[in-house]
């Protein structure tokens, strides 16, 4: 918390952010948004030590420690939007309710592909949820962050932290413009289980409708927070299974054999053994 | 982390919120302060309240859960409430996070460029599916149940 040359560092980068503001690229008859918070985000890449060398060993440290206080302003300020639309999105909740399923879609493209691109058991860690926290916590206790399903896990959730605040912001606007969804649609679809995603999706969205802002983000916030928790439970008792069954299918379409059947943590050991 | 240093990242964090609020909004700073206050009393009330109350319930729940009731139409002090933290945009909220998750994610920048591209692509499907999943069947509800 000390480490106040992390601090002015930030300081600096969202002054420069800010100052520069959205901007929207038109694509054909669509257009993209670019928001303040995806420079804000490059730019703090962009001074790591391997870069730029602006902010030391000591300051990733500090910043990835402050991370969760941080979110917890604008979870604050999520609760005020969601409060004064609640009526709204009580009307509105069997959509709220029912495109948490729609999560499920992930598999239904994701682990055929992943598949046929060659990924093995680490299929079934990578297309079975979008992989934010729940998820890794979920395929660690079950087959163990080391193992095929871990490694698939954890790559789609690195990844998430990378890229996934600016896809998701660059999907949305590209959603809006071209294909046929209302934007209270898409803010519900934004909330995935991760507050920057939903956040830069939402933030998208209330840039290009600015008009039904609070209302879009009132959506976003509630499908989230949904998502955070039913997203556990969805994983274990419903996307788990089906994207073991649909590996196994697509195995066998590619391969023209069954694969092999699924190690589980707790009798890794003993099967290990065994193959010895 | 002791209590003392979350209100002290809350405040800096606060500080850095405004200041993005000003350069980014048309709202000024000192009208923003009032607002900010009560989202930094909400949040280190939250984080507080998960970890003295037993049942494993993280603080986020509570932050998200008060804000909620305390804004609802008709429960008192929450047009004031609404009207304050109005002057704080919620962009500008997470501008700072994400210039302290950028500094952050260097750490895991190797394992990024570790895992193969497969896994890249995977990704952005997955990120797909799952969003236009979920957008195909909230438009299809909200059309039947006529919200939109």
């Amino acid at each position: 918390m000390k480490d106040f040359r992390l601090h002015l560092i930030v300081l600096i980068l969202i002054v420069v952010a800010e100052k520069i503001g959205n901007i929207s690229i038109t694509v054909g008859v669509g257009k993209i948004v670019l928001l303040p918070m995806m420079y804000a985000l490059l730019m703090g890449v962009a001074t790591a030590p391997r870069f730029t060398k602006i902010s030391s060993e000591k300051n990733v440290k500090t910043a990835s420690s402050l991370l969760g206080v941080t979110l917890m302003l604008l979870m604050a300020r999520y609760g005020t939007l969601v409060g004064p639309s609640l009526p709204k999105i009580l009307a509105a909740s069997p959509a709220l309710i029912l495109q948490e399923f729609g999560n499920l879609g992930t598999i239904i493209i994701g682990v055929p592909l992943a598949v046929f691109v060659g990924l093995k058991r680490e299929a079934i860690g990578a297309a079975h949820s979008v992989a934010r926290e729940p998820n890794v916590a979920l395929i660690g206790e079950r087959f163990g962050l080391d193992g095929a399903e871990g490694r698939g896990v954890m790559g789609v959730y690195i990844c998430g932290t990378v890229i996934g605040t600016i896809f998701f912001g660059l999907m949305a606007s590209l959603a809006a413009a071209y294909l046929p969804f209302h934007p209270y649609a898409l803010a519900m679809a934004a909330g995935v289980g991760s507050a920057s995603m939903m956040t830069a999706a939402v933030g998208s969205l209330s840039a290009m409708f600015p008009q039904m802002a609070d209302q879009i983000a009132a959506f976003g916030a509630a499908s989230n927070m949904l998502s955070g928790l039913d997203g556990l439970y969805m994983s274990i008792w419903m996307a788990l299974p089906f994207a073991e069954w649909l590996y196994r299918k697509s195995y066998r379409m590619k391969y023209g054999v069954d694969p092999e059947p699924p190690v589980v943590k707790s009798l890794e050991e003993g099967k290990e053994r065994e193959a010895k | 982390m002791k209590m003392s240093e979350t209100l002290g990242v809350l405040l800096i964090c606060g500080f850095l919120s405004l200041v993005a609020n000003v350069v980014g909004t048309k709202n000024g700073f000192v009208e923003a302060i009032p607002g900010m206050l009560f989202l930094i009393a909400l949040a280190f009330l939250g984080i507080w309240l998960g970890k003295v109350i037993p049942g494993g319930i993280p603080g986020v729940a509570y932050v998200v859960t008060i804000g909620c009731i305390l804004t609802v139409p008709g429960v008192p002090c929450a047009a004031a409430i609404s009207a304050a933290v109005s002057k704080v945009g919620f962009m500008q909220l997470c501008t700072p996070i994400l210039a302290y998750a950028g500094v952050a994610i260097c750490k895991d920048l190797d394992v990024f460029a570790e895992s193969s591209w497969r896994i890249v692509v995977v990704s952005c499907v997955v990120f797909v599916g799952t969003y236009i999943g979920s957008a195909i069947i909230a438009q299809l509800i909200l059309k039947a149940i006529g919200q939109i």
